[in-house]
Protein backbone atom coordinates (compact mmCIF):
# COMPACT_ATOMS: atom_id res chain seq x y z
CA UNK A 1 0.00 0.00 0.00
CA UNK A 2 1.19 3.25 -1.21
CA UNK A 3 0.51 6.03 1.29
CA UNK A 4 0.59 9.79 1.08
CA UNK A 5 1.50 11.14 4.27
CA UNK A 6 1.12 15.09 3.62
CA UNK A 7 -1.93 16.44 2.03
CA UNK A 8 -3.80 19.15 2.82
CA UNK A 9 -7.10 19.63 2.42
CA UNK A 10 -8.06 23.00 2.27
CA UNK A 11 -8.74 23.61 -1.76
CA UNK A 12 -10.80 20.88 -1.87
CA UNK A 13 -14.41 21.63 -3.32
CA UNK A 14 -15.76 18.70 -1.09
CA UNK A 15 -14.78 20.34 2.08
CA UNK A 16 -17.83 23.10 1.01
CA UNK A 17 -15.72 26.09 1.73
CA UNK A 18 -16.97 29.32 0.67
CA UNK A 19 -15.41 31.92 -1.49
CA UNK A 20 -14.11 33.71 1.55
CA UNK A 21 -12.81 30.70 3.21
CA UNK A 22 -11.24 28.99 0.17
CA UNK A 23 -9.51 32.92 0.09
CA UNK A 24 -8.44 32.98 3.41
CA UNK A 25 -6.67 29.43 2.62
CA UNK A 26 -4.88 31.21 -0.03
CA UNK A 27 -3.45 33.52 2.31
CA UNK A 28 -2.68 31.87 4.94
CA UNK A 29 -0.91 29.25 3.42
CA UNK A 30 0.40 31.66 1.01
CA UNK A 31 -0.46 29.69 -1.97
CA UNK A 32 -2.20 32.48 -3.52
CA UNK A 33 -3.06 31.46 -7.19
CA UNK A 34 -4.45 27.54 -6.01
CA UNK A 35 -7.97 27.13 -7.14
CA UNK A 36 -10.31 24.44 -5.62
CA UNK A 37 -10.51 21.16 -7.09
CA UNK A 38 -12.66 18.57 -6.54
CA UNK A 39 -12.15 15.05 -4.99
CA UNK A 40 -12.31 13.45 -9.04
CA UNK A 41 -8.92 15.22 -9.49
CA UNK A 42 -7.20 13.48 -5.79
CA UNK A 43 -8.75 10.01 -7.36
CA UNK A 44 -6.46 10.98 -10.84
CA UNK A 45 -3.94 11.95 -9.19
CA UNK A 46 -3.46 8.87 -7.35
CA UNK A 47 -4.15 6.78 -10.01
CA UNK A 48 -1.74 8.37 -12.14
CA UNK A 49 0.92 8.24 -9.23
CA UNK A 50 0.04 4.65 -7.90
CA UNK A 51 -1.13 6.10 -4.31
CA UNK A 52 -3.72 4.44 -2.21
CA UNK A 53 -4.31 6.79 0.80
CA UNK A 54 -3.87 9.78 1.01
CA UNK A 55 -3.59 11.15 4.76
CA UNK A 56 -4.79 14.75 5.28
CA UNK A 57 -3.80 17.37 7.58
CA UNK A 58 -6.11 19.96 8.55
CA UNK A 59 -4.38 23.29 10.08
CA UNK A 60 -5.76 24.98 13.36
CA UNK A 61 -4.44 28.55 13.48
CA UNK A 62 -5.29 32.38 13.60
CA UNK A 63 -8.43 31.53 15.95
CA UNK A 64 -9.95 28.90 13.17
CA UNK A 65 -9.42 26.38 11.37
CA UNK A 66 -9.00 26.53 7.65
CA UNK A 67 -10.96 23.05 7.96
CA UNK A 68 -12.56 22.19 10.84
CA UNK A 69 -11.73 18.55 11.94
CA UNK A 70 -15.96 17.88 11.95
CA UNK A 71 -15.21 18.39 7.75
CA UNK A 72 -12.15 16.02 7.89
CA UNK A 73 -13.99 13.27 9.28
CA UNK A 74 -17.20 13.79 7.02
CA UNK A 75 -14.26 13.50 4.23
CA UNK A 76 -13.25 10.13 5.93
CA UNK A 77 -16.53 8.85 6.60
CA UNK A 78 -17.39 10.05 2.39
CA UNK A 79 -14.04 8.57 1.21
CA UNK A 80 -12.90 5.96 3.83
CA UNK A 81 -10.71 3.92 1.09
CA UNK A 82 -9.25 7.13 -0.09
CA UNK A 83 -8.97 9.41 2.84
CA UNK A 84 -7.02 9.06 6.34
CA UNK A 85 -7.81 12.16 8.64
CA UNK A 86 -6.26 13.91 11.16
CA UNK A 87 -7.48 16.92 13.28
CA UNK A 88 -5.68 20.28 14.39
CA UNK A 89 -5.77 22.24 17.27
CA UNK A 90 -4.53 25.15 17.86
CA UNK A 91 -2.89 25.24 21.05
CA UNK A 92 -3.62 28.96 21.94
CA UNK A 93 -7.09 28.45 22.19
CA UNK A 94 -8.04 27.45 25.77
CA UNK A 95 -10.24 24.48 24.68
CA UNK A 96 -7.28 23.17 22.62
CA UNK A 97 -7.14 19.56 24.97
CA UNK A 98 -11.24 19.58 24.98
CA UNK A 99 -10.77 19.89 20.80
CA UNK A 100 -8.40 16.87 20.89
CA UNK A 101 -10.29 15.03 22.93
CA UNK A 102 -13.52 15.06 20.84
CA UNK A 103 -11.32 14.55 17.69
CA UNK A 104 -10.01 11.70 18.65
CA UNK A 105 -12.94 9.67 20.92
CA UNK A 106 -16.08 11.09 19.14
CA UNK A 107 -14.77 12.08 15.73
CA UNK A 108 -12.37 8.93 15.49
CA UNK A 109 -9.74 10.99 14.05
CA UNK A 110 -5.84 9.12 13.47
CA UNK A 111 -3.40 11.67 14.73
CA UNK A 112 -2.40 15.38 15.23
CA UNK A 113 -0.98 18.01 13.33
CA UNK A 114 0.99 20.70 15.11
CA UNK A 115 2.55 23.73 13.24
CA UNK A 116 4.65 25.83 16.24
CA UNK A 117 5.83 28.18 13.27
CA UNK A 118 2.50 29.04 12.19
CA UNK A 119 0.84 28.82 15.60
CA UNK A 120 3.91 30.61 16.84
CA UNK A 121 4.51 27.89 19.84
CA UNK A 122 7.56 26.24 20.73
CA UNK A 123 6.44 22.08 21.01
CA UNK A 124 8.12 22.63 24.44
CA UNK A 125 5.77 25.16 25.19
CA UNK A 126 3.80 24.20 28.55
CA UNK A 127 0.47 24.45 26.70
CA UNK A 128 1.52 21.74 24.58
CA UNK A 129 2.14 18.92 27.15
CA UNK A 130 -1.39 18.29 27.34
CA UNK A 131 -1.65 17.78 24.01
CA UNK A 132 1.09 15.02 23.96
CA UNK A 133 -0.77 13.76 27.04
CA UNK A 134 -3.87 13.01 25.22
CA UNK A 135 -2.02 11.58 22.01
CA UNK A 136 -0.42 9.06 24.77
CA UNK A 137 -3.74 8.41 25.80
CA UNK A 138 -5.19 7.62 22.71
CA UNK A 139 -1.90 6.25 21.05
CA UNK A 140 -2.15 8.74 18.49
CA UNK A 141 1.14 10.40 16.91
CA UNK A 142 2.21 13.61 15.78
CA UNK A 143 2.63 15.30 12.72
CA UNK A 144 4.51 18.42 13.30
CA UNK A 145 5.63 20.93 10.65
CA UNK A 146 9.40 21.07 11.17
CA UNK A 147 11.96 23.45 9.21
CA UNK A 148 11.60 26.56 6.83
CA UNK A 149 7.93 26.93 6.34
CA UNK A 150 6.76 29.43 3.56
CA UNK A 151 3.76 30.01 4.74
CA UNK A 152 3.68 33.90 5.71
CA UNK A 153 3.43 35.01 8.91
CA UNK A 154 5.86 32.26 10.43
CA UNK A 155 9.13 32.29 12.12
CA UNK A 156 11.48 29.33 11.66
CA UNK A 157 12.94 29.03 15.25
CA UNK A 158 9.52 27.51 16.30
CA UNK A 159 10.08 24.66 14.15
CA UNK A 160 13.82 24.06 14.39
CA UNK A 161 14.45 19.96 14.74
CA UNK A 162 16.13 20.32 18.26
CA UNK A 163 12.84 22.44 19.54
CA UNK A 164 11.43 19.22 19.26
CA UNK A 165 13.81 17.12 21.07
CA UNK A 166 12.59 17.24 24.74
CA UNK A 167 9.18 15.89 22.84
CA UNK A 168 10.56 12.80 21.84
CA UNK A 169 12.59 12.33 24.50
CA UNK A 170 9.35 12.79 27.50
CA UNK A 171 6.89 10.98 25.17
CA UNK A 172 9.15 8.02 23.90
CA UNK A 173 5.50 6.36 23.24
CA UNK A 174 4.04 8.82 21.31
CA UNK A 175 5.05 9.12 17.67
CA UNK A 176 5.76 11.78 16.04
CA UNK A 177 6.98 13.11 12.43
CA UNK A 178 9.05 15.85 11.84
CA UNK A 179 7.81 16.85 8.37
CA UNK A 180 9.68 18.44 5.22
CA UNK A 181 12.76 16.36 6.89
CA UNK A 182 13.25 19.48 9.06
CA UNK A 183 14.71 21.21 6.02
CA UNK A 184 17.37 22.55 6.07
CA UNK A 185 18.00 20.84 8.96
CA UNK A 186 18.29 17.80 7.34
CA UNK A 187 21.48 16.43 9.46
CA UNK A 188 19.69 17.27 12.90
CA UNK A 189 16.35 15.32 11.81
CA UNK A 190 18.80 12.16 11.03
CA UNK A 191 20.25 12.94 14.58
CA UNK A 192 17.08 12.67 16.45
CA UNK A 193 15.58 9.54 14.41
CA UNK A 194 18.79 7.84 15.25
CA UNK A 195 18.76 8.52 18.66
CA UNK A 196 15.01 8.79 19.48
CA UNK A 197 12.86 5.45 17.17
CA UNK A 198 9.27 7.52 17.74
CA UNK A 199 10.82 10.26 16.04
CA UNK A 200 10.13 10.04 11.66
CA UNK A 201 10.00 12.37 8.76
CA UNK A 202 8.65 12.63 5.71
CA UNK A 203 9.57 13.29 1.86
CA UNK A 204 7.38 16.57 1.71
CA UNK A 205 10.59 18.51 0.87
CA UNK A 206 11.36 20.79 -2.57
CA UNK A 207 12.56 24.81 -2.46
CA UNK A 208 14.69 24.74 -4.75
CA UNK A 209 15.46 22.84 -8.42
CA UNK A 210 13.34 19.66 -9.00
CA UNK A 211 12.34 17.10 -7.39
CA UNK A 212 15.48 14.34 -8.31
CA UNK A 213 18.20 17.29 -7.73
CA UNK A 214 16.70 18.19 -4.45
CA UNK A 215 16.66 15.02 -3.43
CA UNK A 216 19.39 14.12 -4.46
CA UNK A 217 21.09 17.40 -2.80
CA UNK A 218 19.18 16.91 0.35
CA UNK A 219 19.61 12.97 0.94
CA UNK A 220 22.26 11.87 -0.28
CA UNK A 221 24.93 14.92 -0.30
CA UNK A 222 23.65 16.61 2.84
CA UNK A 223 23.42 13.44 4.50
CA UNK A 224 25.17 10.42 3.98
CA UNK A 225 24.02 8.37 0.90
CA UNK A 226 23.48 5.48 2.67
CA UNK A 227 21.83 7.31 5.90
CA UNK A 228 18.75 6.66 5.19
CA UNK A 229 19.33 3.25 3.53
CA UNK A 230 21.15 1.58 6.24
CA UNK A 231 20.28 3.10 9.26
CA UNK A 232 16.65 5.53 9.25
CA UNK A 233 15.06 3.14 6.64
CA UNK A 234 12.19 2.29 8.87
CA UNK A 235 11.36 6.43 10.21
CA UNK A 236 11.07 7.78 6.31
CA UNK A 237 7.58 8.48 4.99
CA UNK A 238 6.76 9.51 1.60
CA UNK A 239 4.61 12.68 1.87
CA UNK A 240 3.88 15.42 -1.35
CA UNK A 241 2.60 18.19 -0.01
CA UNK A 242 0.13 18.42 -2.20
CA UNK A 243 -0.98 21.00 -3.57
CA UNK A 244 1.76 22.87 -2.84
CA UNK A 245 3.95 20.06 -4.65
CA UNK A 246 2.98 17.65 -6.80
CA UNK A 247 2.26 14.25 -6.03
CA UNK A 248 3.32 12.69 -9.10
CA UNK A 249 6.51 14.43 -9.65
CA UNK A 250 7.37 13.54 -5.68
CA UNK A 251 6.74 10.24 -5.96
CA UNK A 252 8.15 9.44 -9.07
CA UNK A 253 12.01 11.13 -7.35
CA UNK A 254 11.58 8.95 -4.81
CA UNK A 255 11.47 5.72 -6.83
CA UNK A 256 14.09 6.65 -8.85
CA UNK A 257 16.57 7.01 -5.64
CA UNK A 258 19.28 5.05 -5.26
CA UNK A 259 18.34 2.67 -2.73
CA UNK A 260 17.15 -0.85 -1.67
CA UNK A 261 13.94 -1.53 -3.26
CA UNK A 262 12.77 -2.95 0.18
CA UNK A 263 13.80 0.90 1.56
CA UNK A 264 11.39 2.28 -1.08
CA UNK A 265 8.72 0.20 -0.22
CA UNK A 266 9.22 0.92 3.34
CA UNK A 267 9.09 5.11 2.99
CA UNK A 268 5.87 4.67 0.37
CA UNK A 269 3.75 3.02 2.61
CA UNK A 270 4.75 0.59 5.47
CA UNK A 271 6.51 3.28 7.41
CA UNK A 272 3.10 5.06 7.63
CA UNK A 273 1.62 1.85 8.60
CA UNK A 274 3.14 1.70 11.64
CA UNK A 275 4.09 5.30 12.34
CA UNK A 276 -0.45 5.29 11.96
CA UNK A 277 -0.27 2.00 14.47
CA UNK A 278 -1.98 0.06 11.44
CA UNK A 279 -5.04 1.60 12.55
CA UNK A 280 -6.31 3.40 9.05
CA UNK B 1 -23.06 35.33 -36.17
CA UNK B 2 -20.76 34.36 -33.54
CA UNK B 3 -21.60 31.30 -31.03
CA UNK B 4 -19.12 30.48 -28.21
CA UNK B 5 -19.17 27.58 -26.13
CA UNK B 6 -16.90 25.71 -23.39
CA UNK B 7 -15.79 21.87 -23.24
CA UNK B 8 -14.77 20.65 -20.01
CA UNK B 9 -12.41 17.76 -19.75
CA UNK B 10 -10.88 15.88 -16.95
CA UNK B 11 -7.56 14.24 -18.29
CA UNK B 12 -6.42 10.96 -16.48
CA UNK B 13 -2.82 10.82 -17.65
CA UNK B 14 0.15 12.93 -17.09
CA UNK B 15 0.55 13.02 -20.75
CA UNK B 16 -2.34 12.13 -23.34
CA UNK B 17 -3.94 12.85 -26.46
CA UNK B 18 -7.95 13.44 -25.93
CA UNK B 19 -9.72 13.54 -29.46
CA UNK B 20 -12.19 16.40 -29.08
CA UNK B 21 -13.47 16.28 -32.54
CA UNK B 22 -17.09 15.04 -32.04
CA UNK B 23 -17.23 17.50 -29.08
CA UNK B 24 -16.46 20.47 -31.44
CA UNK B 25 -18.88 19.22 -34.40
CA UNK B 26 -21.98 18.97 -31.83
CA UNK B 27 -21.38 22.44 -31.11
CA UNK B 28 -20.82 23.33 -34.36
CA UNK B 29 -24.23 21.15 -35.37
CA UNK B 30 -26.12 23.51 -32.63
CA UNK B 31 -24.55 26.44 -33.52
CA UNK B 32 -27.20 27.20 -35.99
CA UNK B 33 -23.94 28.66 -38.19
CA UNK B 34 -24.00 27.17 -41.50
CA UNK B 35 -21.06 28.78 -43.29
CA UNK B 36 -17.78 30.04 -41.65
CA UNK B 37 -15.13 29.10 -38.77
CA UNK B 38 -15.00 27.32 -35.63
CA UNK B 39 -11.98 27.97 -33.83
CA UNK B 40 -10.69 26.01 -30.97
CA UNK B 41 -8.72 27.70 -28.41
CA UNK B 42 -7.64 26.14 -25.11
CA UNK B 43 -7.14 28.13 -21.86
CA UNK B 44 -4.26 26.81 -20.61
CA UNK B 45 -0.59 26.72 -21.23
CA UNK B 46 0.02 22.98 -20.39
CA UNK B 47 -2.03 21.81 -23.08
CA UNK B 48 -2.07 21.87 -26.69
CA UNK B 49 -4.76 21.96 -29.21
CA UNK B 50 -3.61 19.75 -31.96
CA UNK B 51 -5.05 18.20 -35.68
CA UNK B 52 -3.91 14.89 -36.96
CA UNK B 53 -4.47 11.49 -37.02
CA UNK B 54 -6.14 9.62 -35.00
CA UNK B 55 -4.32 6.38 -34.62
CA UNK B 56 -2.53 4.70 -31.90
CA UNK B 57 1.08 4.49 -33.53
CA UNK B 58 0.85 8.37 -34.08
CA UNK B 59 -0.32 9.53 -30.65
CA UNK B 60 2.33 7.37 -29.19
CA UNK B 61 5.16 8.70 -32.03
CA UNK B 62 4.44 12.18 -31.42
CA UNK B 63 4.26 12.02 -27.30
CA UNK B 64 7.21 9.92 -27.41
CA UNK B 65 9.31 12.64 -29.48
CA UNK B 66 7.52 15.44 -27.60
CA UNK B 67 9.45 13.99 -24.84
CA UNK B 68 12.57 13.37 -26.18
CA UNK B 69 12.88 16.98 -27.60
CA UNK B 70 12.01 17.87 -23.55
CA UNK B 71 13.22 15.17 -21.45
CA UNK B 72 11.51 15.15 -17.90
CA UNK B 73 15.01 14.61 -16.67
CA UNK B 74 16.73 17.82 -18.57
CA UNK B 75 17.76 21.10 -16.92
CA UNK B 76 15.18 23.77 -16.93
CA UNK B 77 15.51 26.89 -15.15
CA UNK B 78 11.29 26.81 -14.58
CA UNK B 79 12.43 24.74 -11.63
CA UNK B 80 12.22 26.97 -8.62
CA UNK B 81 10.04 28.58 -5.97
CA UNK B 82 7.66 31.18 -7.13
CA UNK B 83 7.09 33.43 -5.01
CA UNK B 84 3.42 35.19 -6.59
CA UNK B 85 2.20 31.01 -6.77
CA UNK B 86 3.87 30.09 -3.12
CA UNK B 87 4.75 27.00 -4.62
CA UNK B 88 7.48 24.96 -6.78
CA UNK B 89 7.43 25.53 -10.66
CA UNK B 90 7.56 22.15 -11.46
CA UNK B 91 6.53 21.54 -15.06
CA UNK B 92 8.71 22.90 -17.34
CA UNK B 93 7.91 20.04 -20.24
CA UNK B 94 4.18 21.05 -20.67
CA UNK B 95 5.09 24.01 -21.07
CA UNK B 96 7.29 23.91 -23.75
CA UNK B 97 5.13 20.93 -25.19
CA UNK B 98 2.65 22.78 -25.40
CA UNK B 99 4.62 26.12 -27.07
CA UNK B 100 4.97 23.51 -29.77
CA UNK B 101 1.67 22.12 -29.83
CA UNK B 102 -0.11 25.81 -29.99
CA UNK B 103 -2.87 26.36 -28.45
CA UNK B 104 -5.69 26.41 -31.15
CA UNK B 105 -6.54 25.50 -34.33
CA UNK B 106 -9.15 26.77 -37.12
CA UNK B 107 -11.22 24.75 -39.43
CA UNK B 108 -14.23 25.53 -41.66
CA UNK B 109 -17.77 25.21 -41.23
CA UNK B 110 -19.53 24.15 -44.33
CA UNK B 111 -23.36 23.33 -44.50
CA UNK B 112 -23.02 23.23 -40.78
CA UNK B 113 -20.56 20.92 -40.23
CA UNK B 114 -16.99 20.92 -39.97
CA UNK B 115 -15.07 20.43 -42.67
CA UNK B 116 -12.19 17.79 -41.57
CA UNK B 117 -10.04 16.00 -44.20
CA UNK B 118 -10.34 12.19 -43.49
CA UNK B 119 -7.41 11.63 -41.42
CA UNK B 120 -7.85 14.31 -39.30
CA UNK B 121 -8.76 14.36 -35.85
CA UNK B 122 -8.97 17.44 -33.15
CA UNK B 123 -6.49 16.99 -30.21
CA UNK B 124 -6.56 17.92 -26.82
CA UNK B 125 -3.01 17.17 -25.79
CA UNK B 126 -2.36 17.19 -22.16
CA UNK B 127 0.87 17.93 -20.76
CA UNK B 128 0.88 18.31 -17.28
CA UNK B 129 -2.28 16.16 -16.13
CA UNK B 130 -4.09 14.99 -14.48
CA UNK B 131 -6.07 18.18 -14.67
CA UNK B 132 -8.93 20.12 -15.62
CA UNK B 133 -9.27 21.64 -18.50
CA UNK B 134 -11.19 24.11 -20.80
CA UNK B 135 -11.14 24.16 -24.17
CA UNK B 136 -12.89 27.57 -26.02
CA UNK B 137 -15.06 26.43 -29.18
CA UNK B 138 -15.58 30.07 -31.63
CA UNK B 139 -18.13 29.36 -34.58
CA UNK B 140 -17.95 32.54 -36.75
CA UNK B 141 -20.06 32.80 -39.62
CA UNK B 142 -23.84 33.03 -41.60
CA UNK B 143 -26.91 31.09 -40.18
CA UNK B 144 -29.26 29.91 -42.43
CA UNK B 145 -30.82 31.87 -44.88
Amino acid sequence: MVIDMHVHPMFLEEAALTEEELERSRQEMGLYKTDAFGISQWERDCRCAGIDRLCILPLDTGGMPLVHNEKVAELVTRYPKRLIGFASVDPNRESAADDLEYAFGELGLKGLKLHPSKQRMFPADDRMWKLYDICRKYRRPVVFHSGVSMEPGTLTRYAHPLEFEEVAYRYPDVKICLAHFGWPWVREVCMLMLKYRNVYTDTALLYFDDPRQFYHQSLEVDIGKHWIDRSLRHQVMFGSDDPRLEQRRMITAIREMDMRESTKELILGGNALEFLGGDI
Amino acid sequence: MVCYKELEYETEKYNEMRPIGADVNRIVESSGIRTGVVYVITHHTTTGIMVNERLECLEADIMEKLGMIFPEDGEYYHARFLAEYGAMAGNPTGHLKSMVSGNHTVMPVIDGHVVCGSAQEIYLAEFDGPQDRTVSVVVMGEGQR
